[in-house]
C-alpha cells in the first residue's frame, strides 16, 4: 500500500456490520506491521460464539484507520511489533473514534516496555485521545462477562520472561467519561491468542476468555 | 493647424485626465474604505466579510461623482480654461473658436498661432492627477498598514502575553475598589508585564506571576485560592499578595471582613511546536540502501522553540524477533525563534542497513517551555525499506526494446467483421475482386495465426519463431520437402508432447492432462480453426470461412479468461464454524446485569442548576450573580469549555450593562444539553 494514499475500505460487503451483529475488525494503519497477529481475530469469534449467544460474524474484517469505515465498528483491534506513527488522517479518525463512542483495543506485540511499538504506539495514541493510564484492576471490564478478580491474565510470554521480563499489573486506557476509549495492553495477547482456534482444545483453560470480556465489554458500554 | 483643431486637441487630452482621475479617485476610495473598515470592524471584533462589498459602492459613487465634468467638456468651455492658464491669449481664443463667427477670423488665427498652450495644459493636467495618485498610493498604503494591523492585534492576543479583564470600579465594593493587578509572563516567553486596574478576570501563560495590590494597610484583608491561604505583604503604603497561574482555572478570592472580591485565573495552555518534514516527501523502497540520505524540515512554535532534530529508529528483523535501534541528527538550538528550518544528512551507508530493515525518520521540536513543558511536536514519519531478495517488490526497470516493424494485427473480432461485410458484398463482386479482397484477409488471418502460434511456442519453452521460421508474406521454402502446414503442426505437437512427456496420449487432452496443456488447449483449438478459415479465405469461400473464424474467436477468450492469473495469493481466512461452536459449547460464563445509562452526568446537572440559580438571582442581586457565574464558568473550563465561553459572553454582557438574556439563555441550552435516557437499552445495532 501506497503511504499517505487514503486507503480504500477492505471491508467485503458482507461483513459490513448492518444486521446487528458483530464484526472482529483489526485496524490496519499505514507503518508497522499491522496483520502480525492473523488467527487472533478468528479465536476471539470462536470464543464469543462458544461462551455468549451475541450474533457474530464467522470472519473478521479489516478496517482502513484512516477510513470512514472505521465508524463501522464498535471495537477495533490494533497490534504489531514495528514502530507505529499515525498519518493525520489516522490520528484524527482515531479521536474522532474514540470520541463518538468506539473501543480500541491496541495491543503490543513485542511484550516489551521498552520496545519501538511501545514507545511510538503509546506516543501516538497520546497524541490522538489523551494520557494513557492504569486501569484499576478493579475496573468492570474484569467482570463484564468472566470475572477476573486479579485484573488482566497474564499471558505465557510474561510468565516466560520473555520481552522486557515483566508480568504487567495493570492494562493501560484512556477513558472519555467513565468509558474506555483506548485500552492498551503490554502483555502481547496477540501472541497468546494468536493460533487456531481448532487448538484451544489442547489446553486446560482457555486463555481467551478475556478478549470475550473486551468485546462483551465494547459492545454494552 | 486652425484654432478649433488646436482646441480639441486638448480637449482630448482633458477627457482622458479627468477619465485617468476618476478611475485614480475611485480605486483611492475602494482602498481607504477597505482600510478604514478592515481596521475598525478588526478592533470591535466584527466579521469582516462585507468590508469589499461596501468599499465598491464607495469606490462606484467616487467614480461618478469625479467623471461629471467629462459632460462639461464643451468647446467653449475648454477654450476658456486654455485662456485662464496662458493670458496672452487676449481671449482671441475664445472668439474664434465662438460659433457665431467673427470678420476678422484670420487676423485672430495669426494671433493664436504665435501663442503656444501645449506645457501649461500639460502641468495643469499633471496637477490635476497628483492628488488622486497620491491618494491612491495612500490608499494601497493604509490598507498594507491594516493588514499589518491584523497580524499586530493577533500579537496582541498572542499567549505569550496576558489579557486582563477589567471591572467598571463603581461596581466593586470599597475596600478592593483600587485593586490593581501586575501580570509577568515566565521567562521563556519573555516576560511582558501588563499591569490593570481593577481586574476581574486574568488570562495567562502558566507560570505566569500575579501580583494583586491595593492602596492601604491591608489589615484584615484575606486572600485564598481554592481554599488554601496566600500571604498578604505589606508594600510602603499598601499591600500586595502574588500568586502563579498554575495549570487548572482557580479564583482568587480576597476578602476584608463581608465584603468579598473574585479574580478569575484562566491559564493559557502553550501549544506543542507543530512540525513539518520537507524531505524525503514520500516512503520509499530501495533495493540497497548506499549513499546520503538529504533531511529537511521546518518547526513553527506558538512562542518560541528551543531545540529540533530529526530522530530515527532502524528496525531489524521479522516475525517474533525484532532489534531496534534509534538516534537523532541534525539537532540544532533555536533561540527562542518562532520558526525554524533544520536540515541533516543520513549516511545510509553508516547504518548498515541489512534487506528486511527499515528507516522511520521524523523531525521533532521543542518548545522552551521550562514551566509546563517542554512542549515536544513531531513531524509525520517517513519509512525507508531495504526490499528483501526474495520479495516480490522491485524497483528494477528494465528498458524495452524497441518496437519491431510490421507486427500490427488485426484482430480476430474484426478479421470477422471484414468477412461477414465481404460476404455480403459477395454478388455483387467480380470472382477476381472477391478473390483479391478474400486472400487480404486470408494474409491478415495468417499473421495473427502466427502470433497465436509464437504464444503457444512461448508457453513450451520453444523458439517463438519456430512454428514457421519466416513470414507469411514471404515466398515458401523451394528446399522444404514438407509442407509447411505439416511442419508447423508437427512443431507444435512436438512441443506439447515435449512438455507433458506423453507421446502417445498427446492428442487426448481429455485425460490427466497437464496444466501447460490446459492452458494451451483453447490455442491449440483457435490455432487449428484460424488454419481451417485461412485455407477457406485463400480460395474466396468466404461463408465456409466465417464459422472456423467464430470458432477461434471463441477459443481465444476462453483463453483469454484461463489467463487471469493472480501473482499474490489471498492470506488464508479461518472461517469459524459457529453453528458448530455452539453446539460443542459447554461454558456459559455469568454475564452482567446491564445498566441503563444515566439520564445525565451528575456534575453537569449541578452546573445547570447552578447556572438556574444564578440566573434566577440576577434579578434580584446582579453583583452577587456575576460572582456565582465567574466560579462556575472556571469551574467549566475545563470539563465543559463550550458552556465555559458562553458564560464568558454572559459576563461580558453583565458587566458592561448590556442585555445578558441571549447569552445566558445559550449558556442554558449548553448547560441543559447532554445524554439523555432513552429509556432503556437497545441491542447493538451496528449503525451509529
Amino acid at each position: 500500500m501506497t503511504v499517505n494514499e487514503r486507503t480504500r475500505s477492505p471491508i467485503p460487503d458482507s461483513l459490513v456490520p448492518t444486521s446487528g451483529e458483530f464484526v472482529f475488525a483489526t485496524a490496519q494503519y499505514e507503518s508497522g506491521d499491522w496483520d502480525s497477529a492473523p488467527l487472533v481475530p478468528a479465536n476471539l469469534i470462536d470464543s464469543v460464539a462458544k461462551y455468549t449467544s451475541l450474533p457474530v460474524a464467522p470472519t473478521g474484517a479489516i478496517v482502513a484507520l484512516a477510513s470512514d469505515d472505521l465508524f463501522r465498528f464498535p471495537l477495533v483491534f490494533l497490534t504489531g511489533h514495528l514502530p507505529v506513527r499515525f498519518t493525520d488522517a489516522e490520528g484524527a479518525n482515531v479521536r474522532r473514534f474514540a470520541d463518538r463512542g468506539g473501543m480500541l483495543f491496541v495491543d503490543d506485540h513485542n511484550h516489551d516496555i521498552d520496545g519501538a511499538f511501545h514507545k511510538t504506539a503509546v506516543e501516538e495514541l497520546t497524541r490522538a485521545v489523551g494520557p494513557l493510564s492504569q486501569l484499576p484492576n478493579t475496573h468492570p471490564i474484569y467482570s463484564t462477562f468472566f470475572k477476573f478478580s486479579d485484573g488482566p491474565p497474564n499471558t505465557s510470554h510474561e510468565l516466560n520472561g520473555w520481552g522486557d521480563n515483566l508480568v504487567h499489573s495493570h492494562l493501560l486506557a484512556a477513558m472519555r467519561g467513565n468509558r474506555i476509549a483506548v485500552l492498551y495492553s503490554n502483555k502481547d495477547y496477540s501472541s497468546e491468542w494468536g493460533y487456531h482456534p481448532d487448538n484451544k482444545r489442547f489446553l486446560a483453560i482457555d486463555n481467551t476468555k478475556f478478549g470475550v470480556n473486551v468485546i462483551v465489554y465494547a459492545l454494552t458500554r | 493647424m486652425r484654432p478649433l483643431e488646436r482646441v480639441m486637441r486638448t480637449r482630448r487630452a482633458l477627457a482622458a485626465t479627468i477619465a485617468t482621475r476618476a478611475v485614480l479617485g475611485a480605486v483611492a476610495t475602494v482602498l481607504l474604505t477597505a482600510a478604514f473598515l478592515t481596521t475598525t470592524l478588526r478592533a470591535f471584533g466584527v466579521a469582516t466579510s462585507s468590508v469589499w462589498l461596501v468599499a465598491d459602492v464607495a469606490g462606484a459613487v467616487a467614480l461618478a461623482i469625479l467623471a461629471r465634468p467629462w459632460a462639461r467638456l464643451t468647446v467653449p468651455r475648454v477654450a476658456l480654461w486654455i485662456e485662464e492658464r496662458v493670458p496672452a491669449l487676449q481671449y482671441a481664443l475664445v472668439t474664434a473658436v465662438d460659433p457665431v463667427g467673427t470678420a476678422s477670423a484670420a487676423f485672430l488665427e495669426r494671433e493664436i498661432d504665435q501663442v503656444s498652450w501645449d506645457r501649461e495644459a500639460a502641468r495643469a493636467m499633471m496637477r490635476g492627477l497628483r492628488w488622486p495618485a497620491l491618494a491612491a498610493v495612500g490608499g494601497l498604503g493604509a490598507l498594507l498598514l491594516s493588514v499589518r494591523v491584523r497580524t499586530g492585534s493577533a500579537a496582541e492576543h498572542d499567549r505569550a502575553i496576558p489579557s486582563v479583564i477589567a471591572t467598571p470600579a463603581r461596581d466593586v465594593s470599597a475596600p478592593f475598589a483600587r485593586l490593581a493587578a501586575t501580570v509577568r509572563s515566565p521567562a521563556y516567553a519573555g516576560g511582558q508585564v501588563v499591569r490593570v486596574e481593577s481586574p476581574a478576570s486574568i488570562g495567562a501563560l502558566v507560570g505566569s506571576t500575579v501580583i494583586l495590590e491595593a492602596p492601604g494597610s491591608g489589615e484584615g484583608v484575606t486572600v485564598d485560592a481554592e481554599d488554601q491561604p496566600i500571604p498578604v505583604q505589606r508594600a510602603g503604603a499598601a499591600w500586595r499578595t502574588a500568586v502563579t497561574v498554575g495549570a487548572r482555572p482557580t479564583v482568587i478570592r480576597l476578602r476584608q471582613g463581608s465584603v468579598e472580591r473574585l479574580v478569575a485565573l484562566e491559564p493559557r495552555p502553550d501549544s506543542v511546536p507543530i512540525v513539518r518534514l520537507l524531505f524525503p516527501t514520500r516512503d520509499t523502497v530501495v533495493r540497497a540502501a548506499r549513499g546520503v540520505l538529504r533531511l529537511s524540515a521546518e518547526a513553527h512554535d506558538d512562542i518560541g522553540l528551543a531545540t529540533a532534530a530529526f530522530e530515527y529508529i532502524v528496525s531489524s528483523g521479522e516475525g517474533e524477533s525484532f532489534k531496534f535501534k534509534s538516534g537523532t541528527l541534525g539537532a540544532r538550538r533555536i533561540d527562542a525563534g518562532r520558526d525554524a528550518t533544520i536540515g541533516a544528512s543520513l549516511g545510509l551507508d553508516q547504518l548498515a542497513l541489512k534487506p528486511g530493515d527499515i528507516v522511520h525518520l521524523r523531525a521533532v521540536a521543542r518548545d522552551g517551555n521550562n514551566v509546563s513543558g517542554p512542549g515536544a511536536g513531531a513531524s509525520e514519519t517517513r519509512v525507508l525499506r531495504v526490499a528483501r531478495a526474495g520479495e516480490y517488490d522491485s524497483i528494477a526497470v528494465e528498458a524495452a526494446p524497441p518496437s519491431e516493424g510490421d507486427k500490427s494485427a488485426i484482430s480476430q473480432r474484426m478479421l470477422i467483421m471484414l468477412t461477414e461485410a465481404l460476404e455480403k458484398r459477395r454478388p455483387t463482386l467480380a470472382r477476381e475482386t472477391l478473390l483479391s479482397e478474400s486472400r487480404q484477409i486470408a494474409r491478415d488471418e495468417t499473421r495473427l495465426r502466427k502470433r497465436v502460434g509464437d504464444i503457444i511456442f512461448q508457453r513450451l519453452g520453444n523458439n517463438p519463431t519456430g512454428e514457421e521460421g519466416r513470414n507469411p508474406d514471404d515466398a515458401p521454402a523451394s528446399d522444404s520437402t514438407v509442407p509447411a502446414s505439416d511442419s508447423a503442426r508437427a512443431a507444435l505437437l512436438r512441443a506439447a508432447s515435449a512438455a507433458t512427456g506423453n507421446r502417445d496420449e498427446i492428442l487426448d487432452f481429455e485425460g490427466d492432462e497437464t496444466p501447460v496443456v490446459a492452458i494451451n488447449r483453447p490455442l491449440l483449438e483457435a490455432y487449428n480453426a484460424m488454419w481451417e478459415a485461412g485455407r477457406e479465405l485463400e480460395q474466396g469461400e468466404t461463408g465456409r470461412a466465417l464459422p472456423p473464424m467464430r470458432r477461434a474467436l471463441a477459443a481465444i477468450q476462453r483463453a483469454r479468461q484461463a489467463e487471469r492469473i493472480y501473482l499474490r495469493g489471498k492470506p488464508p481466512a479461518v472461517v469459524v464454524d459457529l453453528a458448530r461452536v455452539r453446539l460443542t459449547g459447554k461454558d456459559h460464563g455469568a454475564a452482567n446485569t446491564r445498566l441503563p445509562r444515566r439520564p445525565m452526568d451528575p456534575a453537569a446537572a449541578r452546573r445547570a442548576e447552578r447556572l438556574a440559580a444564578a440566573i434566577e438571582l440576577a434579578s434580584r442581586n446582579p453583583a452577587a450573580a456575576i460572582d456565582s457565574i465567574v466560579l462556575l464558568r472556571v469551574e467549566s473550563l475545563d470539563a465543559a469549555p463550550q458552556l465555559g465561553a458562553a458564560l464568558s459572553d454572559a459576563l461580558a454582557a453583565m458587566r458592561s450593562g448590556r442585555d445578558a438574556t441571549a447569552s445566558l439563555a445559550r449558556a442554558r441550552r449548553i448547560a441543559d444539553g447532554g445524554v439523555r435516557d432513552v429509556g432503556g437499552v437497545g441491542a447493538w445495532s451496528g449503525v451509529w
